[in-house]
């Protein structure tokens, strides 16, 4: 029985959240096929990073060069496509990220094996490879099977897969690195950090977040004025973003920040699986959305079916009664 | 026959829905409140080509039909319906008259202005004392050398306050009765010309409607519109082509309070269920739908005769879609608010709104009494 | 410089009920409306504001059946020189790698220096065939693009990472990029702009101009479900200062403020 493989992803010396939920799916989908799970570990002067995920998987291929000390999609492709036609693994885990969506499609379709993006699950059934996907604004999933082939590669959503611990000693293997300098037509030149802002959401115990349904610019003053009532600070969904109604440093989400308040109160935001990752980990959360439908509900603790702007006013008043008494 | 927009009008009904629900949506309920005028908007639907859509591309404008312009107004109207008047006055009231009777100098002079939003066009027919009867208006103008003398007062006006050209009517030759009035194209900086009251109104509140008021007001004497004594005929000639804009907005205001009503039936509870499960509510519904549909009908088929040219028979046609969707109008909002129940009294719903906009369509541009005496006048010839 | 922009044409689902239809592998069409995905606009715009500044031409492609002609001809409307769909009715089922294939069939055939879609798209949230479509042309991509400026046929690209971290990477020309929305602030046609763009023709691409034989599909879709619920929410009912009175107690007797 061939391996299950999975590419570590790390970016400024740390090894990403995603590397640990992959090789947790990856060691439970090894169990179960009686086979074995492999790290592959691109990057530059890697021993310690090495050497802190020792533990998750049976193996660790270590393919240690200059050229992959920042993520760069064609020499990651180049490398990852050699060791997989070499190793010929059942299955590739890539982790879709912004990382893993540069990589992932290119590399499945040089290797020409099947693949597809942004799985929630993954499970081999009789041999098969079923993945179940999210669609439609994440409103339906969907269950995905395969163009029969003796090796698959899909890419894995973030915070699907709670990570456990583990306690295996993989056995490390070094690997030439086929490629030696990035190539001409792609470069990495820097990274850019985001503007720090007056607030630091993360930081905050109550975080109001707001999103489309608060429908103009004008409105946020309303959420200003309410969450200072409650003690908290606002944030934001992507789209507010995107009109540049507030910075960047506001936004909650997979782009954005990752917020663990003690309270998170959503007011229009429908939901979507980008703002979702940010937030839902929060200690308790209150959702006010038009749409019963919103997928926003599958994730509160309380919801509130109304308008947002009915519903504001009132909730403040009862705020200010309750912090009176 | 055919019952299908073309694909040009197909692609204007998206965008301007587009524009309406991300630029209007938000701004509507807000300057329904302050009244303020929406120049921010006009501004960007100048850019679109929405204040010349009848008007010929070499005056500035888009050069589309009057289904086109229908359609136009009913997707603004269907958000708000304060911009939806001052579109539909800015292209029928003003442009198309300038367009139909002006000389090929005022046409140049007038129309790119007033297409790209740099000026604004208001009409002055109605007067304190002359609403439906037009010919019981009181404004003189009398010709002094190069210049009309002005004299007068007009109310009501739609765009008033903000707008820089006008059509103003005026007896020239009192003792000719109707066929007596003249029609003039006056500039907002004609010295004697001032505003008046500006109105508080029940709905379409951020129209600027304003009273005009003309003290002995020099006209140059080239811009008096079509001939000496020509006025009523243009009034007429440009309110049948107005009645199309009027029926749109109709039915844009009674679309955005269906869609309200359809919505809100299937949220709101009442006796342990969602109220569009109660066949009252159905049938209301299914009332409402009959209605807007009947009227768009009635609307898009005056606008297609006056496209294909049938005069007669498009006079008729406009009457009878402003004095049916006028109707309809007030009447399915009524229903919406009367869905939303309690609610809907409340200003915390858009149906209110849609409510109050909607009466206007009964009063202005003609009475529904005025409509049937064009109508029966046509069926009795 | 020459642009080739791939857009689609997608149900509006994000507030409305979507239902799953009885084969149990699509949903139910008739009541949702369908317009250009949100990402394509962007993508079409930065396409256009790349020949605002550098002249050239742009060329919009979308697999879909005739109801995406009007999705095309409003982007030739925004600024778009030629069209072309490919009849998806000719290719029986789809998924990301298939579109890829068939648009790659298509643009091998066009000159071009640079490839825009939207970063995903709303309905399959594939996010690969921007990066699929590269490969297959052999071409250098970039996703989740917040940024371009091109200096002598090498652009100068920012992509969104996590966290609000970007990076800035160089890629030449010709290079494909999937573009993410907020890069810019899509136009509305103007109505001169539609009435030109209403009478012009599309190209249509069918099964007689691409081989239907080399085409692959990755994946199929088994059966759509809805997403088990993960945390049993309470909806709280009532009018405004009721749910508000309830909301204050549980915020209250969980000593959450």
């Amino acid at each position: 029985m061939s391996e299950i493989f999975m590419l570590i992803e790390h970016r400024q010396d740390a090894i990403r959240d995603i590397s640990y939920e992959m090789m947790t799916c990856g060691r439970a989908l090894a169990e179960k096929l009686n086979t074995k799970l492999t790290a592959v570990f691109l990057g530059y002067d890697a021993d310690k990073l090495v050497e802190s995920i020792r533990n998750q998987a049976h193996r660790i291929m270590v393919v240690d060069n200059e050229v992959f000390k920042e993520f760069n999609a064609e020499s990651y492709q180049i490398a990852l496509a050699e060791i997989i036609k070499k190793e010929n693994p059942l299955l590739t885990l890539i982790g879709h990220t912004a990382f893993g969506m540069d990589l992932c499609p290119a590399l499945g379709t040089q290797l020409g094996i099947p693949f597809t993006t942004d799985c929630l699950d993954v499970e081999i059934i009789d041999g098969k490879l079923i993945a179940t996907r999210q669609m439609y604004d994440g409103k339906l999933n969907a269950k995905i099977r395969f163009r029969e082939n003796p090796s698959y590669l899909v890419s894995l959503r973030t915070g699907c897969f709670p990570v456990r611990d583990s306690n295996i000693e993989a056995e490390i293997v070094n690997i030439e690195s086929p490629v030696s300098a990035e190539p001409d037509y792609r470069k990495f030149v820097e990274y850019i950090e985001a503007a720090i802002g007056d607030v630091d959401i993360t930081k905050a115990d109550v975080v109001v977040g707001v999103g489309r349904g608060i429908k103009k610019k004008e409105n946020l003053a309303l959420v200003e004025d309410f969450a200072s009532t409650i003690g908290g600070v606002v944030a934001c969904s992507r789209p507010i973003v995107d009109a540049e109604w507030l910075p960047k440093d506001r936004q909650v989400g997979s782009s954005g920040k990752t917020v663990k308040p003690k309270l998170y109160i959503t007011l229009g935001i429908s939901g979507a699986f980008q703002h979702v990752v940010g937030m839902k980990n929060s200690g308790t959360i209150i959702a006010i959305n038009k749409d019963p439908n919103a997928p926003i509900f599958n994730e509160a603790d309380y919801g509130i079916v109304d308008d947002l702007f009915r519903v504001l006013p009132a909730f403040k008043n009862s705020i200010l009664e309750m912090k009176s008494k | 026959m055919n019952f299908d927009l073309t694909n040009d009008q197909k692609m204007l009904q998206r965008e301007v829905r587009n524009f309406a629900e991300t630029e209007l949506a938000p701004v509507a309920p807000q300057i329904d409140v302050s009244g303020e005028f929406p120049w921010d908007n006009i501004k960007k639907m100048a850019k679109l080509g929405l204040l010349g859509i009848i008007v010929p591309e070499k005056y500035g404008g888009s050069e589309f039909d009057f289904v086109s312009l229908a359609v136009a107004i009913e997707e603004i109207s269907r958000i708000c319906a304060s911009t939806g008047v001052i579109v539909a006055v800015n292209n029928s009231l003003v442009s198309y008259p300038i367009l139909q009777f002006g000389t090929e100098e005022q046409k140049e002079k007038y129309l790119p202005p007033l297409c790209s939003g740099d000026k604004l066009g208001a009409m002055g027919i109605t007067e304190p004392n002359a609403g439906s009867d037009v010919a019981a208006m009181e404004s003189t103008a009398k010709l002094e050398g190069n210049h009309y003398i002005l004299n007068g007062t007009k109310r009501f006006i739609t765009n008033g306050g903000e707008a820089g050209i006008f059509i103003v009517f005026a007896y020239t030759n009192k003792d000719l009765k109707h066929k007596g009035i003249s029609a003039f194209i006056v500039e907002r900086d004609t010295a004697g010309f001032s505003l008046g009251k500006h109105e508080d109104l029940m709905g379409i509140r951020a129209t600027a409607n304003c009273e005009l008021i003309f003290e002995d007001a020099k006209i140059p004497k080239e811009n008096l519109l079509g001939k000496e004594s020509d006025g009523f005929k243009i009034c007429m000639n440009t309110l049948d082509v107005s009645r199309i804009d009027i029926g749109a907005q109709a039915v844009g205001i009674a679309q955005g309070a269906l869609e309200e009503a359809i919505k809100y039936s299937k949220e709101r509870k009442a006796f342990g269920q969602i109220i569009s499960n109660f066949e009252m509510i159905q049938g209301m519904l299914a009332e409402m739908a009959t209605q807007i549909h009947a009227a768009r009908l009635l609307v898009y088929y005056a606008g297609y005769c006056k496209d294909k040219g049938i005069p007669p028979r498009f006079s008729k046609e406009a009457a009878m879609s402003k004095y049916f969707a006028a109707n309809m109008a007030v009447d399915v909002t009524r229903k919406a608010v009367q869905i939303y129940g309690g609610y809907g009294y409340t200003k915390d719903y858009v149906v209110e709104r849609l409510y109050r906009d909607a009466k206007i369509l009964e009063l202005y541009e003609g009475t529904a009494e005025i409509h049937k005496i064009v109508i029966a006048r046509e069926l009795l010839k | 410089m020459d642009i080739i922009v791939c857009i689609k044409r997608v149900p509006q689902t994000a507030e409305a009920k979507v239902e799953i239809e009885s084969s149990g592998k699509d949903i139910v069409k008739d009541r949702l409306t369908f317009d250009i995905n949100e990402s394509d606009t962007y993508a079409l715009e930065e396409a256009v504001l790349l020949k605002e500044k550098f002249g050239g031409t742009i060329t919009v492609i979308s697999l879909g059946c005739s109801d995406a002609d009007d999705t095309l001809r409003i982007a030739l409307a925004k600024g778009a020189d030629t069209a072309i769909r490919i009849k998806a009715e000719d290719f029986d089922e789809l998924d990301g790698y298939k579109t890829a294939q068939l648009l790659s069939a298509v643009i091998k055939d066009i000159h071009f220096d640079v490839i825009f879609t939207g970063c995903i798209a709303t309905d399959d949230a594939y996010s690969q065939i921007g990066a699929t479509l590269a490969e297959l042309l052999g071409i250098p991509h970039a996703t989740l693009v917040t940024n371009i400026e091109v200096i002598d046929s090498i652009s100068h690209v920012h992509r969104e990472l996590e966290g609000g971290l970007q990076e800035h990477i160089e890629i030449f020309l010709p290079a494909l990029f999937t573009i993410q929305t907020g890069i810019n602030v899509p136009r509305y046609a103007s109505l001169i702009a539609i009435k030109r763009a209403a009478g012009k023709e599309i190209k249509l691409v069918g099964q007689n101009e691409i081989s239907k034989d080399q085409l692959l599909l990755n994946t199929q879709i088994e059966e759509l479900f809805i997403p088990p619920v993960a945390k049993q929410v309470k909806i709280i009912t009532g009018s405004p200062g009721e749910v508000s009175e309830e909301l204050a107690g549980i915020i209250r007797e969980k000593g959450l403020i």
